[in-house]
């Protein structure tokens, strides 16, 4: 076996773990410039900026990934020049930027395939390169001209840096020496006045001698930049605390490469520990540090071993709510205990678990920012995007299949929604339109919101149509909330003229869709001239939740126990049971509408003497559910309802029990709209209004 | 004067720790009055890092604490480099002892015998 064959195997399999990571490097980039937007001299921004561009070339470079490499160095070149102050960040560089890091991802994404390189995209690049290059060269002769650093030289001149570094303790088990870093410093300049820190080096009888316990303090005089210099201490960037300033020294370096400090006093400089912490420079480096300790906790998993785990735990759950059974049948006091006790135990195993594939949607949310960005100034639109909640966790899983539906609605919201700055001003508004993305938890759900301040939706537009799609019978005028749910029909589109962003008549009902398969509801409101809301509503996870377990007759059912807000005893309704099973109770002076299960499906047993009725909140309102028996509180591995069932109102979903009976699990939302829809019109409005679970608010509630 | 002990061929990081580990060792078997230096041979050493010499220096503090000189007996030139590079010529200066004929041989304790 040659010696090429191992090395190509672990390039191999290392490739998709690069390409992930180098990934996140390209959507750090692009946050990072669309930040550095609005702050654009800030040092940590063009910092970071720089050393993501860096890291991409350099791990690029160990995969053997020239284009990418080749190319990733000129934008690496212009963010060197940024940083030093010799070029300045203009939106048009900023957008050449943007691209450039839209190349970097494209490479990124045919990094697997070293030969599929077509000529189109390489011209681009070219181009790309070409506008880099005559940027740099701009930047590099105006930078006399604008120095906004007290120095600026081009590069070339020998510029003086005084350096200190303090080494973590764990920089030798990290395989790092402090020597070796000073041998390649002494290959970019000379090093002079170097005094390395003995003061902190313990006695022997105290000393762990793999621990690092050495400091330094030195000139350097040299004509590489500020970032080659910083990139000495890249591998112990972690470990380490470090300074650089740069001195002005007028005089030629007194020291030649090789006779360093022979000259000079070694005594332990007392400074070197102090100063890093007093000095009001390291500042942003210690906090560099920070952001990159606590990078270190992330530990990657692959995500179907966390899927396996999770499936395994849905098992558990059930095993072990089938033994509690068993125990409790035994009436053996020790053994219903023990099982308690496991009970307990597995439902933190469960919440731990569960938590891990909790990510907050914020990145997500962070993700339009370049999308309003390019849409709005490709439509000439003045629009801010404002972020709410980006804190609000939900399940890895949830979050990446709403992206594409949000993608949607926000291009819908610029395209549509918000008018260009001069209607605004015509219109009595601010020129600039806003659109927010907010999240925030409700009950066991969370909810997302795209609201924009545009024109709002026209909704004498919407009726015409829906009349000419045969949506509606011509003539018909629907309420109003009905006529906004007419927007999520199949094939429906508003926009006059067809754009190549969004009106093209295949989004709203793929939204509607979309959410749906996340157990999930949709619904819009608008207000004329004012703007448009558009409310999600996600079940916080796919797979568990706590569940509250009650029967009717020989059936099983599962209210989420999060929306469960007390059980009542059953009492005389107000009025008679209707036709779908419903009746109205008076609770605390207020009425209630309460569902009877039996009537709502046609369940065939006879109702016991005594019975309860869960009192249910969903959003701002409740309802009752009666039932005849209460079984407790139970730990529901959801699994979803087969298609025969889908079009079975009221319910998200089935659960196997213990002793293998199988509960149907309540979706509350559309068991709300059942209880208070209004008894006969409902029957009217076209089915597919109103079919499993979704779109169907009813909009002074969702507000 | 005797060399408590000759140091490897390779003071690093790798090294270090099952060295400090037999000098311990050697230091507590060690009972040699208190005016005497603690020596350690030097000569040998040709690979060298900022952990071995970390070890060294403390190995040195070690000795001042207990009132004893330290000395380096005919540190290498791999050693003497490395102490140039890292800063710490004069800590060299202060405890290197010039090779003298017949003044290290067979007297000294070889390390690796005594594990």
């Amino acid at each position: 076996m040659s010696t090429e064959d191992p090395d190509a195997g672990f390039i191999a399999a290392a490739l998709p773990a690069f390409v992930s990571e180098a990934q996140e490097q390209v959507e750090a980039l692009e946050q990072l410039l669309l930040q550095l937007e609005d702050r654009p001299d800030d040092r940590e921004l063009l910092d970071a900026l720089f050393r993501c561009a860096h890291t991409i070339k350099g791990s690029g470079g160990v995969f053997g990934l020239d284009r990418l490499v080749g190319f990733t160095h000129h934008v690496e070149t212009l963010l060197d020049q940024l940083r030093e102050g010799q070029v300045r960040l203009s939106p048009a560089l900023s957008t050449l930027l943007l691209q450039c890091n839209d190349q970097i991802s494209a490479l990124l994404a045919v990094a697997a395939t070293p030969d599929a390189d077509d000529i189109e995209a390489a011209a681009r690049r070219e181009a790309l390169v070409t506008q880099l290059r005559t940027v740099c060269d701009t930047g590099a002769g105006s930078a006399g001209s604008a120095p906004p650093q007290k120095c600026a030289p081009a590069g070339g001149t020998l510029r003086h840096w005084r350096l200190s570094v303090r080494f973590g303790h764990d920089t030798f088990r990290h395989g790092m020496d402090p020597l070796a870093i000073l041998d390649y410093l002494r290959r970019l300049g000379s090093v002079s006045e170097l005094a390395c820190d003995l003061a902190a080096v313990p006695a022997l009888d105290q000393i762990d001698p793999e621990s690092c316990y050495l400091g330094f303090a030195f000139d350097l005089a040299s004509e590489a930049s500020r970032a080659q210099i910083d990139g000495a201490f890249d591998f112990v960037r972690d470990d380490c605390v470090l300074q650089m300033t740069e001195i002005e020294k007028s005089s030629a370096p007194r020291e030649a490469f090789g006779r360093t400090s022979a000259d000079e006093p070694t005594a332990p400089t007392p400074g070197v520990g102090a100063s890093t912490e007093s000095a009001p420079a390291p500042a942003a480096v210690t906090a560099r540090a920070g952001t990159a300790l606590e990078d270190t906790r992330y530990i990657r998993v692959q995500a179907d071993r966390l899927d396996a785990v999770i499936n395994m735990l849905g098992e558990l759950v059930t095993a072990s709510a089938g033994a509690s059974l068993l125990a409790r049948q035994t009436r053996q006091g020790s053994l219903i205990e023990a099982n308690l006790q496991i009970a307990s135990l597995v439902e933190e195993i469960r919440n731990g678990t569960l938590q891990l594939r909790m990510v907050p949607i914020g990145e997500t949310f962070a993700r339009f920012r370049r999308v309003v960005r390019d849409i709005a100034s490709e439509l000439d639109k003045d629009v801010t995007l404002e972020i709410v909640g980006g804190d609000t966790e939900l399940d890895k899983s949830v979050v990446e299949r709403i992206a594409d539906p949000l993608m949607h609605l926000v291009r819908n919201s610029l395209d549509h929604g918000l008018e260009t700055a001069a209607q605004r001003v015509a219109g009595g508004k601010p020129a600039q339109g806003r659109l927010t993305l907010a999240a925030w938890h409700e009950s066991g759900s969370i909810l997302i919101r795209i609201s924009d301040d545009g024109r709002g939706i026209d909704r004498d537009k919407v009726l015409q149509r829906a009349w000419a799609r045969g949506l509606v019978e011509p003539g018909v005028v629907p309420a109003d909330a009905d006529i906004l749910k007419l927007i999520f029909e199949p094939g429906f589109s508003t926009a006059e003229k067809v754009t190549s962003l969004s009106g093209r008549g295949v989004g709203m009902d793929v939204v509607r869709s979309n959410i749906e398969a996340l157990r999930g509801t949709v619904a819009l409101s608008s207000e004329p001239g004012r703007g448009s809301h558009v409310e999600i509503r996600l079940p916080l996870t796919l797979a568990i939740i706590d569940g509250f377990l009650v029967s009717v007759g020989s059936s099983k059912f599962i209210f989420p126990l999060d929306s469960v807000v007390e059980v009542i005893e059953r009492r005389t309704p107000v009025t008679a049971l209707d036709a779908q099973g419903r009746c109205i109770v008076e609770l605390r002076g207020r009425p209630l509408p309460v569902l009877d299960l039996r009537g709502l499906y046609a369940l065939d047993t006879s109702a016991p003497d005594r019975s309860s009725v869960v009192v249910i909140r969903c959003g701002p309102s409740s309802f009752g559910v009666m039932v005849d028996q209460l079984l407790g509180q139970h730990q529901t591995v959801i699994k979803p309802l087969s298609r025969m069932f889908r079009s079975l109102r009221g319910m998200s979903g089935s659960s196997i029990l213990g002793n293998g009976e199988v509960a149907l699990i309540f979706d509350v939302h559309t068991l709300n709209q059942l209880a208070v829809e209004p008894p006969a019109s409902s029957r009217l409005t076209p089915r597919q209004l109103n079919h499993t679970g979704a779109s169907a608010t009813i909009y002074s509630q969702g507000q | 004067m005797s060399s408590l002990l000759s140091l490897p061929r390779e003071l690093t990081v790798y090294t270090v720790g099952e060295l400090h580990g037999r000098c311990l060792e050697a230091l507590s078997a060690w009972s040699a009055p208190p005016e005497d230096a603690l020596e350690v041979d030097a000569a040998e050493v040709e690979e060298v890092d900022a952990a071995g010499l970390q070890w060294l220096l403390s190995l040195s503090y070690g000795a001042a604490g207990e009132g004893r000189e330290f000395a380096l007996a005919e540190p290498s030139t791999a050693l003497r480099r490395a102490c140039e590079a890292l800063g710490m010529n004069d800590w060299l200066r202060a405890c290197a002892v010039d090779p003298s004929p017949g003044g290290r041989g067979s007297m000294s304790a070889s390390f690796g015998g005594m594990a």
